[in-house]
Formats: structure tokens, C-alpha cells, sequence
């Protein structure tokens, strides 16, 4: 009987055919979606977890990235500022500065392509680039993740994440992709403005916020669609606030920094740069690929009358020929309020995204 | 008894650890097709080159990109909507499960019917057209709805026998009362695959802005959004691109 009971025991316990590996299971990560925005596309192999948002987050404010351990991701991407950099140009460990303005990490889950040229098609493949970069971070990604290998918080955090020991380069991408789709700014003043005139439900919050636009502010957002008024729309559009393309906004007559064309090689996208989104804008100074304009105000007035021509000039700048909209000062003034309304400060205060440290 | 046990025991180790078995081989679906050939005249089509008008006007064409909707025949629908962006996809505007059988005729709409035209543009699923991530710029989100067709260039209308093409025109079709129906008898679906049959138009594009009687002035008729103050050019342009849409 002994024999029997044993002989079944084994049998029971191949028969079970059991292959996964005794291991942790990172959990599923939720992303809330707010409900004016559409559903964001998570890579198939980058599932959200919540462990690997958290490695990301820490990913993000981890100094040991940069060659002298001096700089991390938060360095030039400050969340005060909407998670873009203050300064016209950021400075690397070595202290030399690029030729374009740090962009502010707003909704990138959404974004399709990355850079103001747009030479990355996806966030994994954007967050690889600074840590080498010799004007960036300066450091291989071999010392990058020795660093990293070297500390055993980090090795069990990675190995939480992603179920395996083991830390390389795609995994660190992977952990701050995933912390950087969390990064979700939608509780605007605009936001409600949006939503209510697409007839898209309100919380009661958002009722109560909704009553505190003024008049000012929504006559602003009328001039910002209007055609004949400052003619934004075209380019910033919808509840991300800009259009998926490459524009040439009218900068200059000639370009010292050719922009998409550097990487099409196509002399039809010469000066053209991504459209940026307008959410957070009031916090994202200075303002162009290049920094040039220190103030919102700035800005108004080269669309209004700073426009310069130029061969590849976006045809949707329809006023390029008198050098831009012509906006009188209560317009631009106008303008700006509504410009104002596109604060997010639930977002720039929001802990999740603070530096766990 | 102690063989019973053991025949079923070994009955259950071998069922035990079966793997599901594939499905039954079926038919592969077949897939119905459209695509779209720009064209100047006779002269194929790219964008960002020079054509001359008859004007003598030197034009390039930065984008051309519109809505179908609707597409159907009679009863049974090819697909609700459709996006056409010859910069980003080509000559490509669908692919769907159908069978042709069914669409010797098609019926159709250039531009977004009302019933899906108002809809919040975030809420379609993300392989719609018509999601906000898909439509990007061809929406306006003041709920006025989607831009039916969008064409922008540039034209040098002055004949000094230079080329400068520098004066820009954009044409935006929107609003439901722009909407243009389709209807195109006799389809002859070709067969280009053991799994896909494809319908081919042709758009014109010289067509577009020489339909006799209705010629686009590029000089004098270069904007229009659609808006108050410009309804004459956009019936003109929604009705010019309609027939210059052919069947190849």
C-alpha cells in the first residue's frame, strides 16, 4: 500500500507540470486614464508594475547616472517646472551646454515621437540617449549599471520588477518609461473647459471649478481658436494641447539648426521642429527648441508680429505674410489668461512624482 | 484492483499534462482594400514637387488628407470611417474582413457623418480613425467636429519665370453641412493576394483645381476653415475634391 501511496504522490507531482520559475511577480500597474483623453498604448514588452514605476521613480532622481555622479534625470527636467529646465540650454557634468531646450515630461506616454527632431519613435528609446550623451550624463551604460549592480537596494528592486537578476541598460529604460507614463497632467483649469464644451460628464469638483473661469479667460480661449483672432488651434489641439507633427513656426529666415531635416535629410522639413504641448506652459520658460523667448509674453508677440518667412514656413501660419496675427494689447493680454489656464499644479505637487528620497 | 489503479493513474499523469490543442484549422479571412493614387492629370503625384496649373501658377502640395465614412453598400458596411494621410500612410486608406461579393457597389461619405461627427474624440478605440490620437489635427476640439479634407501647399502665382513658391494655401473642410456623399457602382475588386482584394481610386489633383466651372484661383482663393465668410470656396473645394475622386 506504502508503494501505491508513494508511486501516486510522484505521479500527482509530474503530472502537475509546473514550469514557471519560483519567483516574485511584479503587480500589474493600473493607469487612471482621465476620461477626456484617450486610452495611452503601453508597449506589449513594458507592461506597467507597480514595481517597475517605482524603480523608474527612483531611476529619475538617481545621481549615480551621470559620470561624476552629480546630475540625474530631475536635474534638467525640475518638477517645479513642469519637469522641464529653467535655463535656455542644460548643462551637462562636463558643464557644456547643448543647443536645445530641455522639453517638459507631460503626457509623453501619448507622444509618438521624441526630441524636438523626433529622431526617437518611443520613450524606451528617448531615456537611452542622455546617460551616454558626452554634453549630458557622460557615462557608459556599462558604469552606468555597474553603479547600480553595486547597490543592493537596487538589485532587489530590479529584480522585483522584472522577476530576473540583472541590470542593464534596457531595464533602466524600461523602469523610467514606465514611471514617465504615469506622469499624467489633466487637472487643468482648461481641462474643465475642455470638457465642457465637448459635453464630456463633470465631477462636481470640476463644476465648481468650471464656475470660477471668468470671462476673461474664456474670451481668451475664443482667441485662441479663432481664425481670425490669435489662430492657435491648428497646432495645439485637443485635450493634450498640440497636434502630432513638425512645424517650422516661423523663427527665422534662415536656420542654423535645420531641425527634422537633420534626421529625414528631407530639405522640406529644414526648420521644422515637434510641436510642443501648451499644457503646463506658464511653468515651462524658456520657451522654442531653442530658448529664445524668456516669457509667455514673448511668445504672443512673435506670433503676433514676429513671424519671419522662410521656404518650408508652416502654410497654417496664415498671417506669415504681415508678420503674424496683428493681436492688439487687450487680445494679447486676453491670450495670455487663457494661457494661464493650462496650469496644472495637482500635477507639479503631486508626491507620487517627488524624489522617493 | 491495483491495475485499475494503475491504469487510471496513468490515464490521468498522460491527460494531465496536455496542452491545449490548436484549433481546427479554418478559411483565412479575406480582406477587402482601398487604396488611393494621387494624380496631376496624367502626371503622377508627390508631394513637396512643383506642377504647373493651368494658370501658369508653379504649386506644391504639402498634405492631402481626408475622411470616408459610412462606407458600405446598401445594408452591409466595408467600415464606419476611414483616414486618409498620403504623408503618413501612403496611398493606403483600409483594409477590412469583407467579402467582395457584397460590395459591388459602394455608397459612402467624404467627410464624418453627423452621427459620429459630435462624438467625444477620445472615446473611439484606439484603432479608430477617428480616435483623437489617430485624427490629431484633423479635429477641432471646440466640438464643431472633424476636418472632412485638408489641403495645404504652397504656389508661386507669379509668372516672372522664376519658381518661388511661397504663397501658402490651406484648405480645411468641416461641419456637416460640407459632408459630400459617394456612391460608386460597378466596383471590380482586384485581386492582389490568395487573401486580400483591392479597389483602387485615382484623386486628381489637377482635377481638383480645374473642375470646369469651378475653378480654384490659388491667387485670390487660398484659405478657408469652413467658417462663416468663406462658404462659397468651401462648397467649392468639398465639391471639386468629390469629382475628382474616380474609380481607376
Amino acid at each position: 500500500m506504502k508503494k501505491e501511496i508513494v508511486f501516486l504522490m510522484i505521479l500527482f507531482f509530474l503530472s502537475s507540470c509546473r514550469k514557471d520559475k519560483v519567483g516574485f511577480k511584479a503587480t500589474p500597474y493600473s493607469l487612471e486614464i482621465p476620461s477626456h483623453f484617450p486610452e495611452m498604448v503601453i508597449p506589449s514588452d513594458n507592461p506597467m508594475t507597480t514595481e517597475g514605476v517605482e524603480l523608474g521613480r527612483y531611476l529619475f532622481y538617481e545621481k549615480q547616472l551621470s559620470g561624476d555622479n552629480s546630475i540625474r534625470c530631475a536635474s534638467c527636467h525640475l518638477p517645479q517646472h513642469s519637469f522641464s529646465d529653467p535655463n535656455q540650454f542644460s548643462k551637462g557634468i562636463s558643464g557644456i551646454s547643448g543647443t536645445r531646450q530641455s522639453m517638459a515630461l507631460i503626457n509623453l506616454g501619448w507622444e509618438s515621437f521624441f526630441f524636438w527632431d523626433g529622431r526617437k519613435s518611443s520613450l524606451e528609446q528617448q531615456i537611452l540617449e542622455p546617460v551616454p550623451n558626452p554634453i549630458e550624463m557622460h557615462q557608459s551604460w556599462k558604469d552606468a549599471t555597474a553603479k547600480l549592480n553595486a547597490d543592493l537596494s537596487y538589485r532587489n528592486r530590479f529584480f522585483r520588477a522584472f522577476n530576473e537578476e540583472g541590470i542593464d541598460s534596457i531595464k533602466v529604460a524600461k523602469a523610467l518609461a514606465q514611471f514617465i507614463r504615469t506622469m499624467i497632467s489633466s487637472e487643468s483649469k482648461f481641462d474643465v473647459m475642455y470638457k465642457f464644451e465637448n459635453k464630456i460628464p463633470l465631477t462636481n469638483t470640476e463644476k465648481t471649478i468650471l464656475l470660477a473661469v471668468d470671462n476673461e479667460e474664456w474670451a481668451g480661449y475664443d482667441l485662441f481658436k479663432s481664425l481670425n483672432g490669435a489662430d492657435c488651434f491648428h497646432c495645439h489641439n485637443g485635450p493634450l494641447m498640440r497636434v502630432k507633427k513638425f512645424s517650422n513656426n516661423g523663427l527665422d529666415e534662415t536656420f542654423s539648426d535645420i531641425g527634422r531635416g537633420g534626421i529625414t535629410g528631407n530639405q522640406n522639413d529644414q526648420g521644422k521642429f515637434k510641436v510642443p504641448t501648451l499644457r503646463n506652459i506658464a511653468l515651462t520658460a524658456p520657451y522654442m527648441h531653442d530658448g529664445r523667448f524668456s516669457s509667455l509674453d514673448e511668445v504672443i508677440e512673435h506670433y503676433s508680429s514676429g513671424i519671419k518667412h522662410s521656404t518650408t514656413i508652416d502654410p497654417l501660419i496664415e498671417f506669415a505674410s504681415q508678420g503674424g496675427v496683428q493681436l492688439d494689447s487687450q487680445e494679447k493680454f486676453l491670450l495670455k489668461k487663457f494661457l494661464l489656464t493650462l496650469t496644472d499644479y495637482n500635477f507639479i505637487n503631486n508626491p507620487k512624482f517627488k524624489d522617493p528620497n | 484492483m491495483k491495475i485499475r489503479i494503475y491504469l487510471l493513474l496513468i490515464t490521468f499523469f498522460f491527460f494531465s499534462c496536455t496542452k491545449d490543442k490548436k484549433k481546427t484549422d479554418s478559411a483565412p479571412d479575406k480582406y477587402l482594400s482601398i487604396h488611393i493614387q494621387p494624380i496631376f492629370g496624367n502626371s503622377n503625384f508627390y508631394l513637396d514637387s512643383i506642377y504647373e496649373t493651368q494658370e501658369g501658377y508653379k504649386v506644391k502640395f504639402l498634405d492631402i488628407k481626408f475622411y470616408l465614412s459610412a462606407i458600405r453598400n446598401g445594408n452591409d458596411t466595408l467600415a464606419k470611417a476611414a483616414l486618409f494621410d498620403f504623408r503618413s500612410t501612403g496611398n493606403f486608406l483600409l483594409k477590412q474582413v469583407a467579402d467582395a461579393s457584397k460590395f459591388s457597389s459602394i455608397q459612402g461619405n467624404i467627410g464624418v457623418i453627423q452621427s459620429l461627427n459630435h462624438q467625444d474624440p477620445s472615446a473611439f478605440p484606439n484603432d479608430s480613425p477617428l480616435n483623437i490620437s489617430n485624427a490629431g489635427a484633423m479635429h477641432w476640439s471646440w466640438n464643431t467636429g472633424y476636418i472632412f479634407v485638408v489641403i495645404e501647399g504652397k504656389a508661386d502665382t507669379i509668372p516672372d519665370g522664376t519658381t518661388n513658391p511661397n504663397h501658402n494655401f490651406s484648405f480645411h473642410v468641416g461641419s456637416d453641412s460640407y459632408l459630400q456623399s459617394l456612391n460608386f457602382s460597378n466596383v471590380s475588386w482586384q485581386s492582389i493576394s490568395e487573401t486580400e482584394k483591392r479597389l483602387s481610386l485615382n484623386l486628381d489633383v489637377l482635377s481638383f483645381l480645374q473642375n470646369p466651372g469651378q475653378e480654384i484661383d490659388l491667387k485670390k482663393e487660398f484659405l478657408t476653415h469652413s467658417g462663416a465668410g468663406s462658404e462659397v470656396l468651401t462648397l467649392k473645394v468639398a465639391e471639386n475634391f468629390k469629382q475628382a475622386l474616380k474609380i481607376q
